[in-house]
Order: C-alpha cells, then structure tokens, then sequence
C-alpha cells in the first residue's frame, strides 16, 4: 500500500533519515520513471538499468531539491539526463535514427500482419508499438504531455528546452505518432481512433 | 492544412488567447471540413491521453532500496563523521581553557610584586582540580588531542595534494 503524504513529507521524512520512505516515493514513481526511460533506451532491460540509477541519484541528491519546484519535474530531468549519458555510453546517436530504416523496420514488423487479428488486439497494444517506432525525444515528449501532467514549461524544464520549442516539438511528435499508427494499422486505423 | 492543425492541438490543448479561442469556435460551428478535423483531433487526443505506463519489474523498488543501502554500508568512516561534532568538542575545551585561564589571571594579586617586603608572601587561592584533573581524564585529553592534530594534518596533506593536483 502506498503512502498517503505528499512527495514533499516524504522527501523531508528521508532526508531525516527515513528509507521507508524514500521507498514510497520510488513506488509512487516507478512506473512513469520506467517508462519515460523506455522511451530513450527502446529496450526493457536498460530502462530498468536507467531508472534505478535516475532513483540512485535523486537519492544522493536530494538535499538540493528546491521545494518550490514539483518533485516530478526534478525527477524527469535525471531521468532526461541519465537516459542521454546511457545513450552516448552505448554509442547511439539517436539524431542519426533515419526514418526510412524505421519505416523498413516498421514493414517487416507488419509482414506478420494478420488483418483479421486486429479486432482483437487492444488499442494499447498499436499506441505503444507506435511510439515504441518515434524518435526517443518525440516518445518522451508525448509521454510527459500526456502521462506526466506535465504542462509545456514544466516539459521545457525537464528537457532543457524552450517552451515554445516544446510547443512545436510536441505538434510534430502528434503529427508522426499519427503517421506510425495508420502506417501500422493500414486502413483499419480509422475504426480504430 | 498544418497551419489549421496546429491551430486545432493549440484550442484542445487551451494554449491560444481569447480572441483566437472566439475565431476557431466560430470556425469550428460554421465550417464543415473544420469541424471533421477537429473532431478527428479530439479523439486522437483522447487516445493519446489513454495511453498504458509499461510496469517495472516486481522486484524495481527493492532492488533500488538494497542499492542504497549497499552505498550507505560501503561509505568511509571519514565520510560518516560528522565535523560538527569535531567542532563542538574543540570548542568545549578552548572555552574550558580560556575560563581557566581567566580564572587563574584575575585571581593573581598583582600588586604583590612590587609593594614591597611586607606582602611577602604572596598568597592567592587556586580552585582545588585536584579531584578533577585525575590521570585518565589527563590521558583521554592527550589522546584527543592527538587524535585532532593527525586529523588537521591529515586534512593539512589533502588540500595540499589537492591544490598541487590542481595546478
């Protein structure tokens, strides 16, 4: 069961010395921290890699977060930061991700397309694969947008980013995100949505 | 058709200023090809707004929890210290020592030197430590003592590598 105090009262009850409590708030954020780190690393096993470290250091650091700010909004700029500093460690340029070797991966995925079988598939299922297909910062941006409740500062201040640059940035992720998700769904995108 | 479209995400996402909110409204009633758009926005939006969060393994909290506490068990004695309490203890004894001190000066006749024979011998009265100032009391403050040299050495050497590093 997870804790009823705000992350403040349990930020100010670790750095008393209390690791139970420490321990609520990595329950309360697993999940968006996990996800979030997905959307850079593409593969379940970094991203828990990545997310633990995220925690690790916001552990170690704690004493500088500036109450005045939102936890969450401290807590995905390690996340952005951690996720980067793994990619360039492992060598991927995730600028250099080309659309057209996407787009062949997408094919190839849907070679084993069964039309039949979309029916029965959930809408979930075609929504995460299409964003599991989308750059790491359009993933990230969109996910922070939607799940984050993040507002476009906030996303600005996690990412480093203007605001207005967020702004478009998230227009272009919704735009691309739609494309993935017709391409995947061929013409069966339009019951889908 | 991208300028409409951004338009549209800027009315659902409540990011544009009255006047344009009036304008798309208005455009939105009026407009058919406006409002088809709009309304294949909206769903889209509700989509995205539905999207599942992937679920960390079982063991996500733990894991991070024993890490911690692994960090916490391996951090130096040194680091573990705290210097406020090396602080407080040093304090206690200068201020033991000044008051002493102060004690001792101001309970000296100085006019005893100079009056002249009649005044020989000088007397005055030392508080009686005696029953104080017992032989481990004496030896634990030599060894503290010593303990806080070889530590403001030790810190002495460290700056002093530091800064040599540095240059």
């Amino acid at each position: 069961m997870q804790s009823k105090l705000s992350d403040i009262e349990l930020i100010q009850q670790t750095l008393g010395g209390s690791q139970p409590a420490y321990a609520d708030l990595v329950k309360r954020h697993q999940r968006f921290v996990f996800t979030l780190a997905l959307r850079f690393t593409k593969s379940r096993e970094d991203a828990e890699e990545v997310a633990q470290d995220c925690f690790i250091k916001a552990y170690r650091s704690l004493a500088s977060f500036n109450a005045q700010a939102k936890f969450t909004t401290w807590l995905y700029s390690i996340v952005y930061t951690t996720s980067m500093t793994f990619l360039r460690k492992k060598r991927l340029d995730t600028d250099s991700i080309d659309d057209e070797n996407t787009f062949i991966q997408v094919e190839s995925r849907q070679s084993g397309y069964d039309v039949n079988n979309v029916e029965n598939k959930s809408r979930s299922f075609y929504l995460n694969q299409a964003i599991g297909q989308l750059l790491p910062d359009d993933a990230a941006i969109i996910t922070l947008f939607y799940k984050g409740e993040q507002s476009l500062e906030e996303i600005g201040n996690t990412l480093g980013m203007e605001t207005n640059t967020v702004k478009v940035k998230l227009f272009r992720a919704r735009q691309r995100l739609k494309e993935r998700l017709e391409r995947n769904l061929k013409g069966e995108v339009k019951e889908l949505i | 058709m991208n300028n409409i479209e951004e338009k549209l995400w800027n009315y659902i996402d409540g990011n544009c200023s009255e006047p344009e909110q009036k304008e798309i409204a208005g455009l939105i009633e009026r407009d058919e090809a406006f409002r088809m758009k709009y309304e294949e926005l909206l769903s889209l939006n509700a989509e995205f707004s539905a999207i599942e969060l992937d679920e960390p393994p079982m063991a996500f909290t733990y894991n991070v929890m024993e890490e911690i506490r692994a960090e916490h068990a391996q951090q130096p004695l040194k680091a573990a210290f705290n210097t406020r309490i090396i602080v407080g203890i040093t304090s206690f004894f200068a201020i033991t020592i000044v008051v002493l001190l102060g004690y001792i000066l101001l309970s000296i006749n100085w006019s005893a030197g100079s009056a002249g024979a009649e005044n020989i011998p000088v007397s005055f009265k030392l508080p009686d430590l005696s029953k104080y100032i017992t032989a481990p009391v004496v030896e634990g403050c030599l060894f503290f003592y010593v303990v806080l040299a070889l530590f403001l050495f030790d810190t002495y050497l460290r700056r002093k590598n530091i800064a040599k590093h540095a240059q």
